[in-house]
């Protein structure tokens, strides 16, 4: 059972890695990355570190997604010229 | 040409990487250079030494509360960056990209937001100031603060949140976290002690447990502070928008 959801989280964690740098909207490369950190908090409450998974919960996957977000849409992308 | 040489650079960073990997010692082997160092008298004797239940909570502000002091330098220093370059917001001409958003949010959603932020508040102070027994801390606590303030701002508007935490409390508090450290280094060197020791030669041997915790929390209270008031300074630096630089409706 541990192991099995083990490798679902780091199939999960490996997938939402590779679609956050392929994706070509950035809207959507950060949203998938806030799902990246939310996958790190669980994977790092199965390594027991609580602490960190507070932590990465909290700035990963709320904080820097928010700023992420900030800045695209403060931002203009070059192809639009 | 570049292709092949980009290709063949990132193979043998490959290699390299995954021998490394290969040689690390297998996790969770007591024979680990991580379990036979310091590890064994951190969880030996942090509960008698640094008087925290979570042992965490004591390497992180006790055994190594050099390494965390430079971390909160280091968050502070991203804060003075962010000023520096996006400057503050200026009182009465401030509005932030959300105030114009087309949407306007309903109702709903800004009645659950009234009802919620004031527990997740509740919530972060707990993390807080129950940090020493249970995972969490100052850190965390302060990035909770942080994140309610951020949904606040994105439902009412940079004018409304910046009302509530006006610059004056932010401009006070940001340095709460660095101040703590130095404060509670600089009176254990008047208690006879080291910088940042925590035990202080000169009290008492029976008031030394309870003295370590209130330093303890001190800290905690500091960085939690700081941390929150850092996080909703660079949020209201890179969304405000002022009437003047604002594009024309």
């Amino acid at each position: 059972m541990g192991t099995a959801l083990n490798l679902v989280l780091i199939l999960l964690l490996l997938a939402t890695a590779l679609l956050a740098v392929n994706a070509r909207d950035l809207l959507a490369a950060v949203i998938i990355f806030s799902v990246y950190s939310l996958i790190m908090a669980l994977m790092w409450q199965r390594l027991q570190a609580p602490d960190l998974a507070l932590t990465e919960a909290a700035v990963g996957a709320g904080v820097t997604t928010v700023l992420f977000v900030i800045t695209i849409f403060k931002t203009r992308r070059r192809e639009e010229e | 040409m570049k292709k092949v040489v980009a290709l063949l650079f990132i193979v043998a960073l490959a290699v390299l990487l995954l021998y490394v990997v290969a040689n690390m010692p297998p996790m969770g082997d007591p024979e680990n250079p991580t379990a036979t160092h310091v590890i064994s008298r951190y969880l030996e004797r942090a509960e008698e030494e640094t008087h925290t239940e979570n042992v965490v909570t004591g390497v992180i502000l006790n055994y190594r509360g050099y390494d965390t002091m430079g971390e909160v330098t280091v968050i502070f220093c991203a804060l003075a960056g962010v000023l520096a370059v996006l400057g503050r917001e200026r009182r009465g001409v401030i509005h932030a990209f959300v105030d114009r958003s087309e949407v306007p949010s309903s109702v709903i959603v800004k009645t659950m937001v009234r009802f919620v932020v004031p527990f997740i508040i509740l919530f972060s102070v707990y993390t807080i100031l129950h940090g020493e027994t249970s995972p969490g801390g100052g850190f965390q606590g302060g990035a909770i603060i942080g994140g309610s303030m951020i949904i606040f701002t994105t439902i009412f508007g940079l004018y409304e949140s910046s009302r509530r935490i006006p610059l004056k409390v932010r401009a006070s508090l940001e340095g709460a976290a660095v101040m703590g450290f130095f404060l509670v280094g600089a009176l254990g060197l008047l208690g006879g002690g080291n910088f940042l020791t925590y035990a202080w030669p000169r009290v008492a041997r029976s008031l030394q447990p309870s003295l370590v915790v209130w330093l303890t929390v001190l800290v905690e209270v500091g960085v939690g502070l700081g941390g929150a008031m850092v996080l909703i300074s660079i949020l209201f630096a890179m969304i405000r928008e002022e009437e003047e630089i604002a594009p024309a409706p």
